[in-house]
């Protein structure tokens, strides 16, 4: 059990159940399990089962083989199988090579690329970038979820619950708000499309998915919530410019991987204690 | 060493799965006529230069034509040229949801192959506006920008400050455009679109002496990869049915801001449904578009033009496109060449070819459609079907097992018909039954009712055409999720506020 938890010993033992809860990657998996299956069995997606089992099989293979060498917990595994997860929901490919390459980087991003013991970039995110950018053989559907209220309710329920465990709350508020506000000033007050014009975007189910499941990464946000609330602003500002003035339709992923550098300047200026994994609440430790 | 058994199992398993292969021959197919109110458009991408080709089905008198289009740049009149209307009838023909048949052969006798058989066809059709004539009156807040005659059309190029003044002065002009125009020109206006406004030049439509309007291209450099459809929302009530034939380099094209689905396909019908298969595939068209909300779009057609595939269709109801079509239709890259091998093409260059349906309204599109281009290569085309039964003497053993299992495939057939269309199969027991009667000492099968799928009526904001399963099942998920989340939630709100006074 972890150390650092701040629950009065008189609690401990937990039962079995009650440790399960305690990590919020467990709901993580579940969650974007759930995801998963909706969207093969509601939205009609391709099924990919070799796709899929190539990206768990390599991203936990090549977590595997970090661990091995730098001696983290086996723990980690979870992470890696989330940020797997995540993947197979976003990212398709002609070819299981790209795939497995996919993976593979995206975890080894995690190992290689890190200042302060953290890693800087959020794994799946720089996985994808990196295959679309190297090669030529990936795409994301930015349609594949359609445009529905339902979504917003679906995934903003999911996300609150593993949100309100890892304490990221703040980062997807202000990613969506900023957007969101942008948004709402050029497209009705400025441009005057009819309202369904603007919630049709705001109601993107890949847009929500990003919004509740990827900013979020308590590792690679910033550690203090006014920098991760500056640095929610931040990528929505930039999803905005991309996706408005440069036509970039998968924008929030750009907008990502250009912001993600900045968490290491803002963990400078905004002192915090780093995040962990399994404790039940973060902010607890400040309190 | 046990992990590596299991990478290397993936990796053998990702190498067995194949695309599936086409084959059959080809029957008959359903094209874009059979839907109302229906354009198409040609549009051909490479990078950010486009060529966008549109078709007109416009009916009426050809001085009440008019159409008002908002694009992305001032197009000079070596933009613009005039296209034949053949290349939609050929790209319809070439890319349409087809009907397939096979002869099953007499397992009593050596094997007859398949024979082929063709039947009926119909054509293509397009894209209507608004209304007529102009006189070259400017107001302050419109100034043309362009202003030519290419072929039978009138064309100006508008820019404008103010809808209010764009409509009134198209209003003044003649241009019968619908009200409340004004509140849907607003947006294009302040994106800093142009107006690319079009009439007929009674004269020169004369002298072409040709009956019909023909297809305006227009090639220009954009950013933006999409088709301005809410304009014609404004003057006509009711669904449209767009078709797009998309030309790209890399692969399929896609919408980014609605779904885009593949149209169920490789499913067995029965025999009956040749005579009418239009309408079959009206009917199939209309239940995957309930099924998906009635917000997504459709893959007709995905296939690799490239010259350097060989199997250009398969089956292939018509001749693929050629180096003429293709240039018709605006494919720039294209360059002449020659492949002499078989299937071989009279062009060079890598073009990917993505037949995509949309039937959109006021409701359930409320935005522009988005494309993108995917490097998504496999190939897909919408394909039904007819298998025929074996003829001859039947009496052998196998034969009977024959009779048996064409029993069980018609029960199939029928009830695919029933899932993909909605109709009522109940007249089809005939069709069931119709060579039981071959079968030996009374063996006869089931002859019950046909067991009836479950259709699902209809879900949620999305839909399926994918595995028959009840309609509670897709609540169950989202419902699940929510719940679950707002009690655990609560749950750890209330622990945490219990740790914080303890």
């Amino acid at each position: 059990m972890d150390s650092t938890s701040p629950l009065p010993t008189e609690q401990r033992p937990r039962t079995g159940l009650q440790s399960f809860f305690k990590d919020a990657r467990h709901f993580q998996i579940f969650y974007l399990g759930g995801f998963l299956i909706f969207g093969l069995l509601a939205l009609d997606w391709q099924v990919n089962l070799a796709g899929y089992l190539v990206l768990l099989g390599t991203g936990l293979g090549v977590q595997a083989i970090g661990i091995k060498l730098t001696g983290k917990s086996w723990n980690s595994l979870k992470s890696a199988l989330i940020t797997c997860l995540g993947l197979c929901l976003l990212l398709k490919a002609n070819s299981l090579w790209t795939l497995s390459f996919t993976a593979a980087v995206a975890i080894g991003s995690k190992f290689l690329i890190r200042s302060k013991g953290k890693h800087i970039f959020n794994p799946a995110n720089f996985g994808i970038i990196l295959a679309i950018l190297l090669t030529g053989d990936a795409w994301v559907s930015p349609g594949q979820w359609g445009n529905h209220i339902i979504l917003l309710f679906m995934m903003g329920a999911a996300g609150l619950i593993v949100l309100l465990k890892v304490g990221r709350l703040d980062t997807s508020l202000s990613f969506l708000l900023s957007f969101g506000a942008l948004l709402f000033c050029e497209q009705i007050l400025y441009k005057g499309w009819p309202l369904d014009h603007f919630f049709h975007t705001l109601t993107s189910g890949t847009l929500l998915l990003f919004t509740f499941f990827m900013i979020t990464d308590p590792v690679t946000t910033p550690n203090a919530p006014k920098a991760r609330i500056i640095w929610g602003i931040a990528v929505g500002t930039l999803t905005y410019i991309l996706t408005l003035w440069f036509y970039v339709f998968d924008a929030p992923i750009w907008a990502l991987i250009i912001i993600s550098p900045l968490t290491v300047w803002l963990d400078r200026h905004f002192p915090y204690q780093r995040f962990q994994w399994l404790t039940s609440s973060p902010k607890l430790q400040h309190t | 060493m046990m992990r590596k058994s299991v990478l290397i199992a993936l990796f053998i398993l990702a190498h067995a799965i194949q695309t599936f292969a086409f084959c059959g021959f080809y029957v008959a197919k359903a094209d874009a006529k059979l839907f109302n109110k229906s354009s198409q458009v040609i549009i051909a991408r490479d990078g950010t230069q486009v060529a966008i080709t549109m078709s007109s089905d416009f009916e009426g008198d050809v001085k009440d034509f008019a159409m008002v289009v908002p694009v992305p740049v001032v197009l000079r009149k070596n933009q613009i040229r005039i296209a034949k209307q053949s290349i939609f009838d050929k790209l319809d023909a070439y890319s349409g949801p087809r009907l397939v048949e096979y002869h099953d052969p007499n397992p009593c006798t050596p094997v007859r192959m398949f024979d082929m058989e063709v039947a009926e066809d119909f054509a293509a059709a397009p894209t209507t506006t608004n209304s007529p004539r102009f006189e070259e009156k400017e107001k302050k807040t419109v100034t043309i920008l362009e202003s030519y005659t290419v072929g039978e059309y009138d064309i100006l190029i508008l820019s404008a400050t103010e809808s209010k003044g764009l409509e009134s002065w198209l209003i003044e002009n003649g241009y019968k455009i619908p009200r409340g125009a004004s509140e849907v020109l607003d947006p294009y206006i302040k994106s800093q679109m142009n107006f690319f406004v079009v009439k007929v030049n009674l004269e020169n439509f004369k002298k072409q002496g040709f009956d019909k309007l023909r297809p305006i291209q227009m090639s220009f450099h954009s950013e933006r990869f999409m088709l301005p459809i809410r304009l014609g929302m404004a003057n006509a009530n009711g669904d449209q049915d767009l078709i797009v034939y998309s030309f790209s380099r890399k692969g399929r094209v896609e919408a980014t801001n609605y779904r885009t689905l593949e149209i169920p396909t490789n499913q067995e019908i029965p025999l009956s449904v040749q005579a009418k298969f239009g309408e079959f595939y009206k009917a199939l068209y209309d239940k995957a578009w309930k099924a998906a909300g009635h917000n997504a779009v459709h893959v007709e057609y995905a296939w690799d033009l490239s010259s350097k595939n060989f199997v250009k269709c398969d089956p292939c109801p018509t001749q693929p496109p050629s180096y003429a079509d293709l240039r018709e239709a605006g494919v720039f890259w294209a360059t002449q060449g020659n492949n002499g091998r078989w299937g071989g093409s009279d062009y060079d260059g890598d073009i990917f070819m993505t037949r995509l349906h949309a039937r959109y309204n006021r409701q359930t599109f409320p935005q522009d459609l988005l494309f993108q281009e995917t490097p998504n290569q496999a190939n897909f085309q919408g394909r039904y079907v007819m298998r025929h039964p074996a003829q001859g003497d039947l009496t052998c053993d196998q034969g009977q097992n024959y009779l048996q299992q064409l029993h069980d495939r018609r029960v199939r057939e029928v009830s695919n018909l029933n899932q993909l269309t909605g109709w009522a199969i109940a007249s089809y027991n005939g069709y069931i039954e119709e060579y039981d009667h071959l079968m030996k000492n009374d063996n006869q099968p089931y002859l019950g009712p046909i067991p009836k799928k479950k259709g699902k009526g209809w879900v949620l904001p999305f839909g399926t055409g994918g595995p028959q399963f009840p309609n509670w099942m897709i609540w169950l998920l989202p419902a699940l999720f929510t719940s679950f989340s707002l009690g655990l939630g609560y749950y750890w709100y209330r622990r945490k506020r219990m740790l914080h006074l303890s």
